[in-house]
């Protein structure tokens, strides 16, 4: 597992934004490490990771900023939605956000959409699913909340790695699946996408994976 | 690690920031809040002058505070803007802190892993271009080690 060469043709800037607690950094530990951290502290500021997928074929290097849910941190971390292509919205199904007010979620909503660009691609996550016994938020009300703003929606859970994959993954499919169709413009400033010329010999064999051992030695 | 620390702050930000902060000191005493954007801004600056007042106005808030998890972050960002002015043992030593108001918080043991790295290499280069007689002997032992962790 040597750290070679990395070899991805884009990279996707991520947010992961919403209530202190929700669980945020949890999910994204466990997108990238695969491990549950039981005894989380909030998070100072923000945290960052990296992954690199593969879409359609396609190698791409999700770059993540998990923002602090605490609101002495709120204003700063504002300045982190700019260009993103994506934005993981977390609640806790565990405490009624939803229902008691949507304000909660709406007023993440209307950050991420007025900070963001047209075309990012906003993902609620209803985070903590394993702790059914405590449920407060039906997946229904929280689908509804979704379907009328155009979110992505699934719930998950990063204790048990449920959906996380699929959250985080769908959000990049959605992201290619719009710059294949032309909606997303790589030339806008703030798309929230980088792509990566590809190698001369990524070119020739565009659909063979590029073999680590075969240097011409 | 890396990217959080080396991070660096839209100008436009930094301004807005800035603005807050004085109006609010020409009508007093600022917010806590507002020092602290202000200064989060200021330690991911690329001027030295903006990292050292950023450290100097964390401190102040550190120091008002009773407050544990505004000290934690307080400290964080104290670390962050004493790497980025190569105060490498000042930093270690606020990144060490942190672990003492939250034994076992994550980001602190990466920040003090990340320090401790950059010590390491730079220590090495010390040697290659200072010259000095601490340099040189810090250096040897930093090559020391490594020629050591090779085998
Ligand atoms: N049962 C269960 N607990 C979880 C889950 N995800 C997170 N937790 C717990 O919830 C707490 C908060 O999780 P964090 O990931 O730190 O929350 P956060 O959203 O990053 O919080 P801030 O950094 O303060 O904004 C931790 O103690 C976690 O162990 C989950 O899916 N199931
Ligand atoms: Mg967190």
């Amino acid at each position: 597992m040597a750290a070679g060469p990395y070899n991805y043709s884009y990279i996707f800037k991520y947010i992961i934004i919403g209530d202190m607690g929700v669980g945020k950094s949890c999910l994204l530990h466990q997108f990238t490490e695969k491990k549950f951290m039981a005894d989380c502290p909030h998070t100072i500021g923000v945290e960052f990771g990296t992954r690199i997928i593969e879409v359609a074929g396609q190698k791409i290097k999700l770059q993540i900023w998990d923002t602090a849910g605490q609101e002495r941190f709120r204003a700063v971390t504002r300045s982190y939605y700019r260009g993103a292509a994506g934005a993981l919205m977390v609640y806790d199904i565990t405490t009624f956000i939803v229902r008691s007010t949507y304000n909660h979620l709406s007023s993440w909503l209307t950050d991420a959409r007025n900070l963001t660009n047209p075309n990012t691609v906003i993902f609620l996550i209803g985070n903590k699913s394993d702790l059914e016994a405590q449920r407060d938020v039906t997946y229904e009300e929280a689908k509804q909340f979704a379907d009328e703003n155009g979110l992505m929606f699934l719930e998950c859970s990063a204790k048990t790695g449920e959906n996380v994959e699929e959250a985080f993954l769908d959000t990049a499919k959605k992201i290619y699946q719009n710059i294949q169709d032309g909606s997303l413009d790589l030339n806008a400033a703030e798309s929230g996408v980088q792509h990566k010329p590809t190698t001369p010999r990524n070119t020739l064999s565009n659909d063979q994976p590029q073999s680590k051992d075969g240097c011409a030695c | 690690m890396e990217a959080i620390v080396q991070e660096v702050v839209k100008p436009e930000d930094l301004k807005k920031f800035e603005q807050r902060f004085n109006e609010q000191c020409l009508r007093g005493q600022p917010s806590a809040t507002a020092q602290f954007e202000y200064a989060w801004c200021l330690v991911r600056s690329q001027s030295p002058s903006d990292l050292r007042k950023g450290t100097l106005l964390l401190q102040e808030l550190f120091h008002k505070t009773a407050d544990e998890t505004a000290k934690r972050d307080y400290l964080f960002y104290l670390a962050v803007g004493h790497t980025r002015l190569k105060e490498y043992e000042k930093a270690l030593k606020y990144a060490k802190a942190i672990q003492q108001v939250e034994p076992g918080n994550h980001q602190a043991r990466e920040m003090t892993a990340y320090i401790e790295k950059k010590m390491k290499k730079e220590g090495l280069i010390g040697m290659a271009i200072v010259g000095g007689a601490a340099a040189v002997a810090f250096g040897a032992l930093a090559g020391l080690g490594v020629a050591l962790a090779k085998k």
